[in-house]
C-alpha cells in the first residue's frame, strides 16, 4: 500500500512490528531446565517435582503413574523412607519443606485402594528372561524394571512371602502389613513369575540360573549380623539385634529382661529400643559412638537411624547416649550385669578415621542385656564364588560385577550402596537398566548430570510463605501394638502441600515473563513448546534485557552471551 | 535447549490471550520500565480507548514516524497540554454519544512540572479520563534532568553530587495528595513490581464516571543507573521500603494501601542505583542524607499506616505471588 507521505503524516497502527529491536541484543535468553534438589537427592531417582506438578493439576493417578515409572514401592517408601529429599528441598530454606514422603504415600495409598493399573505391559512369551534372587525391595524394583523393559522375570525369595526385609524386620507401626501385601501383591501381578521358597544355593545353583535365564539379578540383602565382641569377651546368653527384630516381628515376642542396653546407632537399634519398650522392658538404653542427628551435625557424625524414628524413640522413652562406647563388659560368671562405658568419638587420625575412646569419661551402666546391632553383611551362601570373602559384592552403580558377565547385584549387598530401602529400590532400577543395555550389547543409560537448581537460583518473592500440612500422629501413650503411629494426609492436605512447590528449575507456567517482558517478546503457547515451557521468545523483538531471567521464580530462564 | 514450537512466531504473535495496544518494535531501551508500565495500562484497559500522550519517552520510543507501536487510536501532544487534548477527546466522543473511555499520559515532567495547569483544569472540569503518570523521576527523554518528581537526594545532570550539594536539594512532590485535593473520585499510585495491583488500579479505575488518576512508579535503568534486569527487583525495593507507597484515594480521602510485611531497610533501595552512590561514601553529610531518605519513607509507613500487623494476601509479599498456570488475582 503506497503511503502518501503528507505534513502532520501519520502512522499506520502496530507498524513498529517491522523494526526487529532484536538486533540490539548482545545477550539472549534460554529455557534451561535443571534438576530440583528432591530429585538430586532421591536415592530411588524419583523426581518428586515432576509428580507433585501433577498433583498441583488435580491428576492424582498421572502423578502415580510418573511416580512408578521409577519407584514401583510409594505406599511403602511412602512411610519408611528416610526422605532425603526434604531434608534438601529449597522450600526448607524459605519456610518448611515440602512434605514430599506423604504425598508419596497418599499417591501409593490411593493407587492400592481406586486399584490404578502399573503402567506396564505383559511381556511377550518369546522375550527373553531374566531371573532375580531375593524378593526385597532391590529384587522387587528390579524385576519390575524389567517387565516394564519388556522381559519375562522369575522371582526367587526363600521365605513362602516376598517383600523380604520389608517383611522380617519392619516393625508393623513403622508399616502395616496389610499395605506391604496390598502393594507387593499389585506388583508381582504386573507379570512377574513369583517362586518363593527357593533359595539360592540349597534349591538351586547360580551356574543353573545363568544357563537358563539370560541374565540374573541378586539382591540377598545383608542377612547376616556382623561379628560382635568387646576385646574378645562375650557373653553367654548373647542375642544379636537383627534377629530380635525379626523375631519379634515374626513372633510378637522377645526375651524378657528389666534392662537392656543396645549397641549401635542404626535403624536396627532405633527399632529394637522402640520394640523393647513395647515388650515392657523398664529401661531401654541405645549406645552410639556417633551424636544425635541435627542441625549443624555432620552427616558422617550423625547416627544413621531415621531421624523422625529417633525422635520418636526419645518420646517413647529410650535412653540414648551419643558419642558413646562399650569399654569393658562386666560380667558375673558369662553373665553381663553391666557396662562400662566411656566417651568416643570417630575421628581423623594420620589420615583414617578411627573411633577414639577418651581415657577418665568412663561410667558404669547396670543392665541385664547387651544387644548388639553394629550391621549385617552379606551371608554368603550360595555366591561363595562371586563374594571372594567380602562382606558384600564390589559392583558399580548398575550392579556389575567386574568380569561377572551376566550377573548383577543391587541393595543392602553391594558395597557402597546406600544402605536405605529407597536406594535398593534404585539399585533394582538401575541393575534392570544396565540388563537391558547388556542383552541388547549397548551401554547403559548415562547418569543424569543435569546440575541442581540452588536455593540463590531462585526468585522467591513470588512465593507465598505457607505452613506445612501434618499428619496425625498417634499420642505416646497409646503406640502399645502394631497399630500405625503416622497418619497420613488427606487428598485436599495434598493439594495445599502440592501448591507450596517451589517447581525448581522447571517451568510452571505462571506467566511471569509473558507478564514483565516490556517488548512483548515472550509469547504464549496453548500446546507445550518443545523444551516444557509454555512460552517462546521471540528473538525479532527480544532486546536481551535480562528481565525474564531475573525475574522468573523457578530459574528455568537464564541468559547466555550472544555476538 | 532452545525454544522451538510447530506454530510460527507470527502466528502464535497474533494469537495472544491478551489484547496487545502497544505492539513490539519499540525503541525503548532495554528493561524499561515505562515502556513495561504502558503495555500494562493498555491491555488491562482494552481495545475501546483512545490515548492522548505527552511528548516524552514513551511518545518518542513508540512513535518513530513512519512507524508507530499503536494500535488503538493515538493522539500526541505538547508537553503542557495534555489534559487539554484529553479533555477535548472526552468531550467530542461524549457530543457523538460514544461511550470509549480516554486515557492520558505522560510522564513525571510532563505531569508535576509541565503539564500540571493541565492537568489540574481536566480534573477540575471533571472529565471522564484516567491520567496515567509514568513516574520515573526525572526528564529521562531530555537527558536526566531533574523534575519536581526527583527524590531528595537523587544525583541527576541537573542536580550533580559534589562540594555543594548532595544531589536534588529538594524534595518529591506530593503529587497524589496534590491531585487528590481536587476531589476526584479516584487516585492511586502503582508499581511495575506489582503487575496484578497494577491492573486492578486501572480496571477500576476505568470502571468509574470522571476524572481518576493513576501514578505508576516505573524504573529507568539509564537514569537510575542499574541494569536493565534488575527494574523489578529496584521497583519492588522502593515499595518494601515505604519510599513508594501504593495508595488508594478516593475523594481525597485515603481508601488502601498495600501493607508492607517485611519492611526493607532504604539502603537496601538505594544501593542499588548509581544515582544514590554518593550517600555511601564516609561522610558525614552522606550518612545524613541517608538518614533523612529512611525518615521520609518512616513518614510515609506511619501517615498512611502501611506496617502490616499480620500476613495477609495482597500485601507487599503476597500481592505478587504467582501461580502453576497463570492464575494471577487481577
Amino acid at each position: 500500500m503506497a503511503l502518501i507521505l503528507t505534513r502532520g503524516g501519520f502512522s499506520l497502527p502496530g507498524t513498529s512490528i517491522n523494526f526487529k529491536t532484536g538486533t540490539w541484543r548482545v545477550q539472549k535468553p534460554f529455557h534451561r531446565h535443571l534438576s530440583a534438589p528432591c530429585h538430586s537427592a532421591c536415592p530411588a531417582g524419583e523426581n518428586a517435582q515432576a509428580w507433585i506438578a501433577k498433583v498441583d493439576e488435580g491428576l492424582f493417578q498421572q502423578a502415580w503413574e510418573t511416580l512408578v515409572a521409577v519407584n514401583p514401592l510409594p505406599a511403602v517408601t511412602g512411610r519408611v523412607c528416610h526422605h532425603p529429599c526434604e531434608t534438601a528441598c529449597n522450600r526448607g530454606q524459605f519456610d518448611e519443606a515440602i512434605s514430599i514422603n506423604k504425598i508419596e504415600r497418599f499417591l501409593g495409598d490411593e493407587a492400592i485402594e481406586q486399584g490404578w493399573a502399573y503402567p506396564v505391559d505383559k511381556p511377550r512369551k518369546s522375550a527373553l528372561r531374566a531371573a532375580v534372587v531375593g524378593a526385597g525391595p532391590a529384587g522387587l524394583s528390579a524385576a519390575y524394571h524389567l517387565v516394564r523393559l519388556g522381559y519375562n522375570v522369575t522371582l526367587f525369595d526363600q521365605l513362602p512371602e516376598a517383600g523380604g526385609v520389608l517383611r522380617t524386620a519392619l516393625p508393623a507401626y513403622r508399616l502395616p502389613r496389610l499395605v506391604l501385601d496390598a502393594e507387593v501383591g499389585r506388583l508381582l501381578s504386573v507379570g512377574i513369575d513369583f517362586r518363593p521358597q527357593h533359595r539360592l544355593g540349597r534349591d538351586m545353583s547360580l551356574d543353573e540360573l545363568k544357563a537358563e535365564y539370560s541374565a540374573v539379578f541378586l539382591g540377598p540383602g545383608d542377612q547376616k549380623s556382623r561379628e560382635w565382641s568387646i576385646d574378645g569377651v562375650v557373653q553367654r546368653d548373647l542375642h544379636v539385634g537383627i534377629d530380635l527384630l525379626k523375631e519379634w516381628v515374626a513372633m510378637g515376642s522377645v526375651p524378657q529382661c528389666t534392662s537392656a542396653a543396645i549397641v549401635g546407632g542404626g535403624n536396627t537399634a532405633i527399632d529394637l529400643s522402640r520394640i523393647l519398650k513395647r515388650a515392657g522392658v523398664q529401661e531401654v538404653h541405645v549406645i552410639t559412638h556417633q551424636s544425635l542427628p541435627g542441625p549443624g551435625i555432620p552427616k558422617e557424625d550423625a547416627m544413621t537411624a531415621i531421624p523422625r524414628e529417633i525422635d520418636q524413640a526419645l518420646e517413647e522413652g529410650v535412653v540414648i547416649h551419643p558419642h558413646r562406647g562399650i569399654r569393658r563388659l562386666i560380667l558375673r560368671g558369662e553373665k553381663v550385669v553391666g557396662v562400662e562405658l566411656v566417651h568416643m568419638k570417630k575421628m581423623d587420625k594420620g589420615g583414617k578415621k578411627q573411633t577414639i575412646a577418651f581415657e577418665g569419661t568412663e561410667t558404669v551402666l547396670h543392665v541385664d542385656q547387651v544387644i548388639p546391632a553394629v550391621g549385617q553383611e552379606v551371608d554368603p551362601f550360595g555366591m561363595e564364588d562371586l563374594l571372594h570373602h567380602k562382606h558384600a559384592f564390589d559392583a558399580d552403580p548398575w550392579g556389575r560385577i567386574n568380569g561377572r558377565d551376566g550377573v548383577f547385584v543391587g541393595g543392602d549387598a553391594r558395597s557402597g550402596s546406600s544402605g536405605t530401602m529407597s536406594g535398593a529400590v534404585g539399585d533394582g532400577r538401575r541393575a534392570a537398566e544396565a540388563i537391558d543395555a547388556y542383552l541388547r550389547e549397548g551401554l547403559p543409560p548415562e547418569e543424569d548430570t543435569t546440575p541442581t537448581i540452588a536455593f540463590g537460583q531462585l526468585n522467591v518473592n513470588y512465593y507465598e510463605h505457607a505452613p506445612r500440612q501434618q499428619e496425625a500422629v498417634l499420642p505416646v501413650d497409646r503406640r502399645k501394638g502394631t497399630e500405625e503411629i503416622e497418619g497420613g494426609l488427606s487428598a485436599s492436605q495434598v493439594s495445599l502441600e502440592a501448591q507450596r512447590c517451589f517447581s525448581c528449575g522447571t517451568c510452571f507456567a505462571c506467566d511471569n515473563c509473558w507478564t514483565l517482558c516490556p517488548d512483548q517478546a515472550v509469547l504464549k503457547t496453548k500446546e507445550l513448546a518443545s523444551d516444557g515451557s509454555h512460552y517462546v521468545f521471540d528473538f525479532d523483538y527480544c532486546k536481551g534485557c535480562g528481565l525474564c531471567a531475573e525475574e522468573c521464580p523457578c530459574g528455568f530462564i537464564a541468559m547466555e552471551e550472544e555476538i | 535447549m532452545t525454544a522451538e514450537t510447530v506454530v510460527p512466531i507470527s502466528d502464535l504473535r497474533n494469537s495472544q490471550l491478551r489484547f496487545r495496544a502497544m505492539e513490539s518494535g519499540h525503541r525503548a531501551c532495554l528493561g524499561c520500565g515505562q515502556a513495561l508500565a504502558a503495555r500494562l495500562v493498555t491491555e488491562a484497559a482494552g481495545p475501546d480507548v483512545m490515548l492522548a500522550n505527552a511528548t516524552g519517552c514513551l511518545e518518542i520510543f513508540t512513535t518513530p514516524w513512519p512507524e508507530s507501536s499503536w494500535r488503538v487510536p493515538w493522539m500526541h501532544s505538547l508537553f503542557e497540554n495534555t489534559g487539554a487534548l484529553a479533555s477535548g477527546m472526552e468531550a467530542a466522543l461524549k457530543a457523538q454519544g460514544k461511550s470509549t473511555k480516554v486515557i492520558a499520559m505522560g510522564g513525571d515532567g510532563g505531569t508535576f512540572d509541565i503539564g500540571f495547569q493541565a492537568l489540574s483544569g481536566m480534573l477540575e472540569r471533571g472529565h471522564n479520563v484516567l491520567y496515567v503518570c509514568y513516574d520515573n523521576e526525572a526528564y529521562m527523554n531530555t537527558g536526566i534532568q531533574r523534575s519536581s518528581s526527583t527524590p531528595h537526594a537523587a544525583m541527576t545532570t541537573t542536580s550533580p553530587p559534589g562540594k555543594e550539594s548532595m544531589g536534588k536539594r529538594h524534595l518529591k512532590k506530593d503529587i497524589i495528595s496534590i491531585i487528590a485535593a481536587h476531589h476526584i473520585p479516584y487516585a492511586a499510585t502503582a508499581s511495575v513490581a506489582y503487575p496484578s495491583d497494577l491492573r486492578k488500579k486501572v480496571r477500576r479505575a476505568l470502571a468509574i464516571e470522571g476524572p481518576t488518576f493513576l501514578q505508576i512508579h516505573a524504573p529507568c535503568p539509564l537514569g537510575w543507573g542499574h541494569e536493565g534486569d534488575q527494574s523489578i527487583a529496584v521497583a519492588r525495593l522502593a515499595v518494601q521500603s515505604g519510599l513508594f507507597p501504593l495508595i488508594e484515594l478516593e475523594r481525597g480521602r485515603l481508601a488502601g494501601a498495600m501493607p508492607l510485611r517485611d519492611v526493607r531497610p532504604v539502603a537496601e533501595y538505594l544501593k542499588a542505583q548509581q544515582r544514590f552512590r554518593h550517600l555511601f561514601q564516609d561522610a558525614p553529610r552522606a550518612r545524613e542524607e541517608l538518614e533523612h531518605l529512611q525518615a521520609l519513607a518512616d513518614h510515609n509507613i506511619e501517615i498512611y499506616g502501611l506496617r502490616g500487623d499480620h500476613p495477609d494476601k495482597l500485601d507487599s509479599e503476597g500481592a505478587d505471588t504467582v501461580r502453576r498456570g497463570g492464575a494471577r488475582w487481577a
